[in-house]
């Protein structure tokens, strides 16, 4: 695990529609410790998943840079694992060998690479899942497997992109709570990206507020650990800082 | 696997009713044989064409083209589908000349195709390649081009090189579409194969049929129409249709997003 800094990442694209040039991203610097979680947190069409985006390497950056542990990004890479909205599992690969395609493709040997599946598998649960094809399970289950195939690969970034903005509010629940609880154990560092303020202050040790492609503000989230909505629900302290992260959303 | 047994029964239901009138009615008209054969003349046809070896030999000699055909077909149809799939400039340059020649792919190749390779086992395999060879470059275009772009996505941040996008994400995700393709290019083949035997060769099925004509031998002629639907039929249902089946309902497929 690395860290990963952004200095005035910038990203303006061509708008056929509008005939002009749009900026979706806006001098965005950032700085994520090794270990840390940070939340992204801002309304459809504020440039999170852009962001998200560019340093996955999927589409390139057309200002400042991206660096993890000190080297500039060009492209995707093993280095930044990434969890997705749609899951993106490969339908024809069992759910074992979904997640042992991380280690596959760095050569590890298929005894070798299903047990370090397995392990992960087990992690959430899914151990008596390993031999079915994703079509078969529920989208909870899915993502599940979505966020232990870009763990097994053990990057030094983890980005998730609104990973559980696709399944029922109960599942999503769970989902955050096995979350906070698989990152305590292995402490990756993670950048997510939600709409969700709840979500982005229950998981986070920083939230960074962002709107029309611009930083607004970042807040640090004390909230001790480990986290769960039995006992946030309620909680003054969590219902302070989502309340302050929403305003800064809401009036921007 | 009573349902699977029922399903196959329901099947040659249609066909039994079929054998049966052809059995009475037949003899009943008195129906000349040189227009219509008797059910009893075509099932001793076809013992006397498994006795002397003919009918083994036209029926392998056809299957040998189809076979031929389609193999070469695949070698290229594939490749060049997933270069189109991945590549937007590539298939937008090809894309016309495979709408014009795609009218063309058939037996409208048979008179430059036996100038080519004369009469016989080359014109003809270069007909069942062009049948297969269309639909399945289209196929795979389709099939790659219809793989979400965050499973393209995830496989590169997992680490696939080229080579392993290829083998690991673009093959298989196309694999049910290029398998559909198979499988409506063969449809297409095997009737461009009659055709084409029956202009361009002196063996197989189509010639089978053809020169039969000649001597008023309905019972021939009826019985190579027999073999040649009966040969698809099993085919499609036994070789093909399972493996789409196995492949589209397995992976419950992608198209999901």
């Amino acid at each position: 695990m690395k860290d990963l800094t952004i200095r005035n990442l910038s990203k303006t694209y061509f708008d056929p529609y509008a005939g002009t040039n749009v900026t979706a991203v806006h001098d965005v610097s950032l700085k994520v410790e090794q270990g840390e979680f940070v939340c992204i947190v801002g309304p459809s069409g504020c440039g999170k998943t852009t962001i998200l985006n560019m340093i996955a390497g999927f589409i390139p950056h057309t200002g400042g840079e991206i660096l993890v542990g000190g080297r500039p990004v060009k492209g995707p890479g093993a280095d930044r694992g990434v969890v997705f909205q749609s899951f993106a599992l490969f339908p024809w690969r069992t759910v074992l060998e979904n997640v042992a395609f991380g280690p596959k493709m760095r050569g590890v040997r298929k005894v070798e690479r299903e047990k370090i599946a397995h392990e992960y598998l087990a992690l959430v649960k899914l151990t008596e899942a390993a031999g079915r094809y994703p079509a078969e399970l529920s989208g909870g289950m899915q993502q599940r497997v979505g966020v232990v195939r870009a763990l097994a690969n053990e990057p030094d970034v983890l980005l998730m992109d609104e990973p559980f903005a696709s399944v029922d509010a109960q599942t999503r629940m769970t989902l955050q709570e096995e979350l906070t609880r698989i990152w305590q154990e292995k402490r990756p560092t993670v950048i997510f990206i939600t709409h969700d303020v709840a979500e982005a202050v229950f998981l986070g040790n920083r939230v960074i507020a962002l709107s029309k492609g611009r930083v607004l503000e970042e807040i640090s989230v004390d909230l001790p650990r480990p986290r769960s909505w039995d006992a946030l629900n309620d909680d003054a302290r969590f219902k302070e800082l989502s309340g302050r992260v929403l305003q800064l959303v809401r009036s921007a | 696997m009573p349902h699977r047994l029922s399903s196959a029964l329901w099947f040659c239901a249609p066909f039994i009713v079929l054998i049966v009138l052809w059995a009475v009615f037949i003899p009943y008209f008195d129906v000349n044989p040189r227009l219509f054969p008797h059910l009893s003349s075509v099932v001793q046809a076809g013992i006397e064409g498994i006795q002397d070896g003919t009918l083994v030999q036209h029926i392998s000699a056809s299957l040998l083209r189809v076979a031929v055909g389609t193999v070469l077909a695949l070698l290229v149809a594939i490749p060049l589908g997933v270069a189109m799939g991945v590549s937007p400039f590539v298939s937008n340059f090809l894309t016309p000349l495979f709408r014009f020649f795609s009218v063309l792919a058939g037996i409208a190749w048979i008179p430059i195709a036996t100038l080519w390779f004369g009469y016989g086992f080359g014109a003809i395999t270069f007909v069942i390649f062009n049948a297969v060879f269309f639909i399945v470059t289209y196929n795979t275009l389709l099939g790659v081009s219809t793989i979400p772009i965050h499973v393209r996505n995830a496989a590169a941040s997992l680490g696939a090189g080229r080579w392993a996008m290829l083998t690991e994400v673009l093959l298989p995700g196309a694999l049910p579409n290029i398998v559909t393709g198979i499988r409506t290019g063969l449809g297409f083949a095997w009737r461009g194969l009659i055709a084409a035997e029956m202009i361009a060769t002196n063996v197989g099925l189509g010639y089978m049929l053809f020169v039969a004509r000649d001597f008023y031998r309905t019972e021939v002629i009826v019985l190579g129409m027999i073999v040649i639907g009966v040969l698809w039929l099993l085919l499609d249902r036994l070789v093909l249709a399972p493996i789409e089946r196995a492949t589209i309902e397995r992976w419950g497929m992608v198209r999901r997003a």
